[in-house]
């Protein structure tokens, strides 16, 4: 019983996030990429609005992807250099 | 002195009835006086847990970086080269402290000594053998749950019923096989849905340039979190095996030349890539283009980071299968074979009885011959079998040529597929 409670109250949360991170994530990055073309003048290079929502949304992304690095080297950094960050 | 310090801790507790514990058994208690003996015995389990340690490798290549491979975002080889290159630096920063190897999953705190070396060694052999039957199938199946289940079986036929703890076994790993692809699923349905959505006004060419730079950066992210998670598994035996064996105690640091031997291991592993696992997972399940790769590596990658945090480990095969399942549900018109589906779903369900079997069989024999003739024996009869299934596998090749070619509902694709694909595209 105990088992099912903390399964289902895990179980939540994993999907919560997961939807967060998993699919909101390369949804933005998808804005970016539609912002990127949209925006696109006739000359072919995209106007600055455009080329700014689009860096913004890269920018979301990668930072997103720095810290899953800075999260799996989390206890590394933790016992070699003593930096805690999460 | 620090021996006659332990002995008397040892007696302390026994008065308080406290049960006995690996920690205090080891040192105090040799079992055996034959040192050579003994020596040999923990060199062929070191090497053993060195063998699953590769097995891992190359049976999780597919997990990081199938999709990129399918959708040519990658080169197979700079695929597997990148992959190997983020395993080695990802077990470098996997730092547990490590005694805790299928904790909670199997009590081997009543056993030690020569006992716990042999329960360790044929349950990593229950492992392995498991592994590379399930490579040559082609099919992707969790190491974990090998390693789980050899042990287990071990446990099982060495200290009995309660050597396992049931559980355990439950929470661990039953639960979590029936979760993690329904829930990898569910996200990357969830994100493919959007991202067609999203991109539906840009152009084919500009959209998949883009996605296929996105899912290199995920499934490198992907790599690195496999080399930590690990290689940090065999770490643990390996520094269990040395306990055992009375070279160190529990509470010495974990030696670098364990680190670094599981960190090779892993990455040569890695290195060599389960080409018959990356092709069932890149192009056996669904047709996997740029937008639907990157849908399905982020899913992976969030559940993957994020699930151990959340109390609920979930294994990176179990999720990386759901994910890129997810992303034919998601797809309008897209196919999915669920023919293939099913095999792996066999493969999961009996991947933990089967190493089971395997580990209990191999520690039944290794006791029976008894001392180092019969570790021996069980060592020369698992170089064997690995070499008789690498032979199989010959027979039907899949390698970086021929690993993207056209499924065709065999695993490995006839012989010159990959360049009737390439003439039909110059024609």
């Amino acid at each position: 019983m105990n088992l099912l409670t903390h399964t289902l109250d895990s179980l939540w949360q994993v999907v919560l996030v997961g939807l967060l991170l998993g699919a909101g994530l390369p949804s933005l990055f998808a804005l970016g990429v539609r912002a990127l073309d949209t925006g696109r003048g006739s000359d072919g290079t995209p106007n600055p609005a455009a080329r700014t929502a689009a860096v913004l949304c890269f920018a979301v992304v990668a930072c997103a992807i720095l810290a899953g690095i800075l999260l799996l080297a989390s206890d590394f950094l933790a016992g070699t250099f003593g930096i805690d960050i999460f | 002195m620090v021996g006659v310090r332990r002995t008397g801790r040892v007696s302390r507790r026994d008065a308080e009835f406290t049960p006995p514990s690996l920690y205090i058994h080891v040192p105090t208690t040799p079992q055996s006086t034959d040192v050579t003996a003994e020596f040999v015995v923990l060199l062929v389990v070191v090497v053993t847990a060195l063998a699953f340690d590769f097995t891992n490798g190359f049976h999780d290549t597919g997990n990081a970086m199938a999709t990129s491979i399918a959708t040519g975002a990658l080169k197979p080889k700079t695929a597997v080269t990148l992959s190997a290159t983020l395993n080695l630096v990802g077990a470098f920063l996997s730092v547990e402290v490590a005694a805790t190897v299928a904790k909670g999953v199997v009590d081997l705190d009543t056993v030690g000594g020569t006992d716990l070396l042999l329960i360790v060694f044929a349950g990593l052999v229950g492992a392995i053998l498991w592994n590379i039957s399930t490579w040559l199938f082609g099919l992707p199946s969790s190491s974990s749950h090998a390693l789980f289940g050899g042990l287990v079986g071990a446990a099982l036929a060495s200290i009995g019923v309660q050597g396992v703890v049931w559980d355990g076994v439950l929470g661990k790993v039953l639960i979590p096989a029936v979760l993690a692809p329904v829930i990898a699923a569910l996200v990357s349905t969830v994100g493919i849905w959007s991202m067609h959505r999203l991109t539906r006004s840009v152009s084919n060419e500009h959209r998949d340039r883009g996605f296929r730079l996105g899912q290199i950066g995920t499934a490198s992210l992907m790599s690195l979190a496999h080399g930590t998670n690990d290689a940090q598994k065999t770490m643990g035996v390996i520094f269990l095996a040395l306990v055992a064996h009375g070279t160190i105690t529990a509470d010495t640091d974990m030696p670098f030349w364990v680190k670094v031997a599981c960190a090779v291991a892993i990455a040569l592993g890695t290195y060599l890539g389960g080409w018959r696992i990356i092709r069932t997972l890149g192009k056996g399940l669904v047709e996997i283009a740029p937008p639907q790769g990157l849908a399905a590596e982020s899913s992976s990658a969030a559940i993957i980071l994020t699930s151990s945090h959340f109390g609920l480990p979930l294994s990176t095969t179990h999720v990386a299968t759901g994910s890129i399942l997810g992303t034919g549900l998601g797809t309008k018109g897209a196919e999915v074979r669920w023919s293939v589906a099913r095999r792996m779903v066999v493969a999961w369900v009996i991947t933990l009885p089967c190493a089971a079997v395997v580990g209990a069989t191999c520690w039944a024999l290794a006791h029976l011959i008894g001392g180092m003739p019969g570790v021996l024996v069980v060592f020369a009869i698992l170089c064997a079998l690995a070499v008789f299934m690498w032979l199989r596998s010959r027979r039907q090749p899949v390698d970086a040529s021929n690993v993207t070619a056209d499924w065709d509902d065999k695993l490995a694709p006839a012989p010159g597929a990959s360049e009737t694909v390439t003439g039909e595209g110059r024609s």
